[in-house]
């Protein structure tokens, strides 16, 4: 027993050596990647310290020295820096309350009853995934310009609000998190159908409601190419757009749009920070069960 | 609150109203509600997608047959904008460039994503979650944010790119934004970069939920951990490599940003895709019939592959 005991030592022991070395070699992979992915970002984020003579300066200055706040200042006094955020943010925020409650509900719908033409409703919204945003930008924009209904509140908040990925998405979490003999049991005390998904469903949802707000949030606040389209008023303009005004208004000089993009950046990162588990973990729910 | 008569599914209900106090008789919606919940929870989403979706591609289709800038009613010219497209150098140059981003996100891409994964699944890692997040930050930041810093990254002069290659390698200098081939691999380089962390999340969940026991039956029958990776993670990892590849796939024919905002699709034509070489025909041309019809192939395009990619990998049919 003890030979035995010592023969699976000892094989053991090299594999753990050999380990020590691959994990070396895991760890400064990692890492090195880390670096890749953040260095662009940190750079930029010195760089908006620096003054405009020496965002580009050679050999490129890894820190801001001397620091100014010139930029920063020079953004939020000068520009309408903050109308640009509130568009932003408003937009954003109706977006993902809207299309938060819109999507949990169809998801409900789809995950919880059996109904006539169920499969078919399902592959329609299903198929909607594959539509290619540039097939629907012309007419969608002369739709909505014939209209008259160019408003940021409007054009950039209705068209987007229930996402057929939303949907697949909360269909895919409410199977598994809700349990139909609750849903039942509901019913027997004599719930509406809209009470059991909002009493029974909706609680819990609630990490789910997280991953899609946080999508929601961001796809509406990052979004560029349909606001370039519809919104023509400066008055009206999103922090991207903003933004991209500015770079071409300064005749691409980094000094003001850097500080810019450094602040917009934050509630992206602050939002994503927030919800980062919930995020992570409803993206994939519903591609590894598929 | 009382519904007391309901649906047949319902028995106990109808106990409780014959005990409770003679309730008022139910509504009509009160007996069919439960049939008919799910069509209304599902009606905004159908509503919004006739009118946003569905409107829209048939409006594109009737541009596309007509000649319109805007003003005025469009002139019906039948095929003429499709016969024009095929012998549109630009529209075939941006159709080149295009599937060059999509090759290279399918071959490049998407596995870079499924080896960092591995690399993140190793047991007993530290600082798992902090990686995950670093490198799936990209996605979460705004588009003109990341192609500024790029932009400023990829200066020919002053760039970090070009000081750092010199200083490890002695070269630099190269003209990232400016040479037609280079500006390809920066626009390739972005994607590279804003892409792959966030799909090594999803190969990474996929990984988690591949059962150790499988492993655990190869290690014993003597599968090293090539073969391992052959015959156990990717056999278990289809559906979701399935998943990544047809969204890659339909999210990459459609490319605007990265190469809009960084080089503007220059020089010259270098850089178009088809997204933008789209928006130029209708937002800075005026050739809206024309710009529909091109969405209209994209579409085509776009279509067929998904379906293809869908049939190949065997997804999507269990709804």
């Amino acid at each position: 027993m003890t030979a035995a005991a010592i023969r699976t030592e000892a094989p053991r022991d090299a594999g753990r050596r050999r380990i020590t070395r691959g994990r070396i070699l895991l760890y400064a992979f990692l890492v090195s990647l880390l670096i890749a992915f953040a260095l662009p970002l940190l750079w930029a984020l010195s760089s908006s310290f620096k003054a405009r003579a020496d965002i580009f300066s050679y050999p490129p200055q890894p820190l801001p020295l001397p620091a100014t706040l010139e930029n920063f200042r020079g953004l939020l006094d000068g520009q309408p820096f903050w109308s640009w955020f509130m568009t932003s943010t408003l937009v954003a925020g109706i977006s993902t309350v809207v299309s938060v409650a819109l999507c949990s509900l169809a998801g409900f719908a789809f995950a919880k009853y059996r109904f006539k033409g169920k499969r078919f409703l399902f592959n329609l919204m299903f198929s909607s995934l594959a539509v290619p945003f540039a097939v629907i930008v012309v007419p969608l924009f002369i739709m909505v310009a014939k209209a008259h209904l160019t408003t940021p509140y409007f054009a950039l908040v209705v068209p987007w609000v229930a996402p057929a990925f939303g949907i697949f998405m909360m269909r895919q979490y409410t199977e598994q998190a809700v349990p139909d003999a609750l849903i039942d049991a509901a019913r027997v005390d004599g719930c509406t159908e809209f009470a059991v998904f909002r009493r029974i469903a909706l609680p819990l949802l609630r990490p789910a409601l997280g991953a899609l707000g946080v999508w929601s949030f961001l796809a509406s606040y990052n979004s560029l190419l349909w606001p370039l389209i519809v919104v023509s008023d400066p008055d009206d303009y999103t922090l991207p757009l903003g933004i991209q005004a500015l770079f071409g208004a300064t005749g691409r000089q980094y000094d003001l749009v850097l500080a810019a993009a450094m602040l917009a950046a934050v509630p992206s990162l602050l939002v994503f920070y927030l919800l980062r588990k919930q995020l992570l973990e409803g993206l994939t729910a519903g591609a590894v069960k598929n | 609150m009382t519904s007391p008569l309901t649906t047949r599914a319902e028995p106990v209900t109808g106990h409780r109203a014959a005990s409770a106090p003679p309730a008022p008789r139910p509504s009509w919606w009160q007996r069919h509600q439960r049939a008919l919940a799910p069509y209304v929870f599902l009606s905004p989403f159908y509503v919004l997608y006739g009118l946003f979706l569905l409107v829209p591609i048939g409006v594109g289709v009737y541009l596309s047959c007509t000649e319109w800038a805007g003003l005025g009613t469009p002139r019906w010219v039948g095929l003429r904008n499709y016969r024009d497209l095929m012998s549109d150098g630009s529209f075939w140059t941006s159709v080149r460039n295009t599937s060059l981003y999509v090759v290279f996100t399918m071959c490049v891409v998407v596995p870079a994503a499924l080896l960092i994964a591995q690399a993140l699944n190793a047991r007993g890692l530290r600082g798992r979650d902090m990686f995950r997040l670093a490198y799936f930050m990209p996605v979460v930041i705004s588009p003109i944010v990341v192609t500024l810093v790029f932009g400023l990254v990829f200066d020919t002069e002053f760039g970090l790119a070009n000081g750092l290659l010199e200083a490890a390698f002695g070269f630099g200098g190269i003209d990232w934004l400016g040479d037609p081939a280079w500006a390809r691999v920066t626009v390739v380089i972005l994607v590279l970069w804003r892409w792959t962390g966030y799909l090594t999340i999803f190969f990474l969940a996929g990984l988690q939920n591949v059962p150790k026991e499988l492993y655990e039956a190869a290690a014993i029958d003597g599968a090293g951990p090539v073969r391992r990776f052959w015959a156990v993670t990717l056999p278990s990892l289809r559906p979701v490599t399935a998943f990544v590849a047809v969204t890659v796939l339909i999210s990459t024919a459609q490319i605007f940003e990265e190469p809009f905002l960084l080089t503007q699709g220059g020089p010259g034509e270098s850089t178009l895709s088809v997204a933008m070489f789209i928006f130029r025909a209708g937002f800075e041309r005026q050739q809206l019939g024309y710009a529909a019809a091109a969405g209209v192939l994209l579409f085509l395009a776009v279509f067929t592959l998904g379906l293809l990619a869908l049939r190949a990998l065997k997804v999507g049919r269990d709804q």
